[in-house]
């Protein structure tokens, strides 16, 4: 029961919103909920602490059982909701595979991202150095061709594993949306642009809209804008 | 079927490891398979980007399907063969939900662990930092006592009592923090947990080969 669950979360944080996106699909709303602050360093509270012993957001407790990775949280809530809400694994078993294929490259998606996004949040500021900088940023171009070129195989109106939104679209989607509100040009990407504009219109998505975007509708776009 | 399954695969990786554990669980062997090597650069050739365009092993393919991330191929095939071999994802839903947290804290794991291990090998010359070779190493030591705790807590496996996808995905990390030197004596839970499962017939029978013809690293001993 939705009553019976809690998450701490983080606005724009992609592992959060998998977890608020999933909870929306799976018609679980009513669930308590706190948003916590990164930058107050609210992440590293008593709070937090005492359900995630790593002080990370995502914190997820539904009665007495804890999965406060993001992934964990997904694949655990579908497995108890199977028959609430949208089936989001099919059993076609093409489909099947590419959601799982997808899924899990979206790890390695989200982590060349990150490593652009948050470099200066990684890195101390002595360990810097222009040439990861521009290394991270080629892996990351790199990283979006692949992309880009899976869903141009799929076709116009399609989710990341085919006709239907998956888990795939769950995990993934949080990342797309982060690149374009750092900046990236959907002329130079324009099959992740459509993906976008078909995925931001979902009831479960706009219901989970990270707060500090629908304030201020313009982000940090100065970051990928040369990607 | 097996034999419609194709394998490339590196000694010792632990992502290609994985499957070949899933496979013996799920009484699949009889596959096709190939072993590569990665200092020969061979999981850039044509045969790996035929099915895999990363490059990278293992590159998988099932029937029709490519699964070339290992956690996909694993789930794959337990949800394909769940009747089959041993049930690897269980029922209840606190041992689920445990299983389903420790797989996915393992990649953590595994950053952490390729950061000390793999520092030289990722990291340009002059962009090293000796501050960030300490930083890495207490980051891996914190994050190693994370999983002496977990492990101390539970009764063989990392779910419980039953061996899980938990444990067909997370083994093959541990079991590669001591090829590399992790010290025992610091970390008996670890060490209890390796000894305990080298000798369960999926590991055994796919125990990497060039783990029993060249000797073990240090890399990891003083961590």
């Amino acid at each position: 029961m939705a009553k019976d669950m809690t998450l701490l979360w983080g606005s724009g944080s992609p592992p959060c919103w998998r977890v608020q996106i999933m909870l929306e699909e799976k018609k679980l709303q009513g669930y308590d909920q706190k948003l916590l602050s990164f930058e107050k360093m609210e992440h590293k509270s008593q709070e937090v602490l005492d359900i995630n012993p790593r002080g990370q957001l995502p914190s997820f407790k539904h009665g007495n059982i804890v999965v406060n990775e993001s992934y964990g949280v997904c694949f655990y809530l579908e497995s108890q909701f199977k028959n609430q809400g949208t089936k989001l694994i099919p059993d076609d078993t093409d489909q099947q595979a590419l959601m799982y294929q997808r899924m899990f490259e979206g790890l390695t998606f989200y982590d060349k991202v990150a490593a652009v996004i948050y470099y200066e949040y990684y890195v101390p500021e002595g360990e810097r150095h222009d040439s990861a900088v521009k290394r991270n940023k080629e892996a990351l171009d790199t990283e979006l061709k692949l992309w880009e070129g899976y869903l141009q195989k799929l076709g116009a109106g399609s989710y990341l594993a085919g006709p239907s939104f998956t888990l795939a679209d769950v995990v993934v989607f949080p990342t797309v949306a982060n690149l374009f509100r750092f900046g990236l040009s959907a002329q130079r990407y324009p099959k992740l642009g459509e993906y976008y504009g078909l995925v931001k219109e979902r009831p479960s998505v706009k219901a989970s809209w990270p707060p500090h975007w629908l304030e201020n509708p313009k982000g940090d776009e100065d970051t990928l804008k040369d990607v | 079927m097996a034999k419609d399954m194709t394998l490339l695969w590196g000694s010792g990786s632990p992502p290609c490891w994985r499957i070949q554990i899933m496979l013996e669980e799920k009484q699949l062997q009889g596959y096709n398979q190939k072993l590569l090597a990665f200092e020969k650069k061979e999981h850039k050739s044509q045969e790996v980007l035929d099915i895999n365009p990363r490059g990278q092993l293992p590159a998988f393919k099932c029937g029709n399907h490519i699964l070339n991330e290992s956690y996909a191929a694993c789930f794959f095939l337990e949800n394909q063969y769940k009747s089959q071999g041993n049930k690897l994802i269980p029922d209840s839903p606190d041992a689920q939900a445990l299983m389903y947290q420790r797989m996915f804290e393992a990649f953590t794991l595994g950053q952490k662990m390729a950061d000390v291990i793999y520092y030289n090998y990722k990291v340009p010359e002059e962009e090293r930092h000796d501050s960030a070779v300490q930083r890495n190493k207490e980051a891996l030591t914190a994050e190693l006592k994370l999983w002496e705790g977990y492990l101390n807590k539970t009764d063989c496996c990392l779910a419980g009592k039953e061996f899980t996808l938990a444990d067909v995905l997370v083994f093959p990390g541990v079991a590669y923090l001591f090829r590399f030197g992790l010290c025992s004596e610091r970390y008996p839970a670890l060490a209890k947990y390796y000894t305990s499962l080298k000798d369960r017939p999926s590991i055994k029978a796919t125990w990497p080969p060039t783990w029993q013809s060249t000797p073990a690293q240090d890399t990891l001993k003083t961590v």
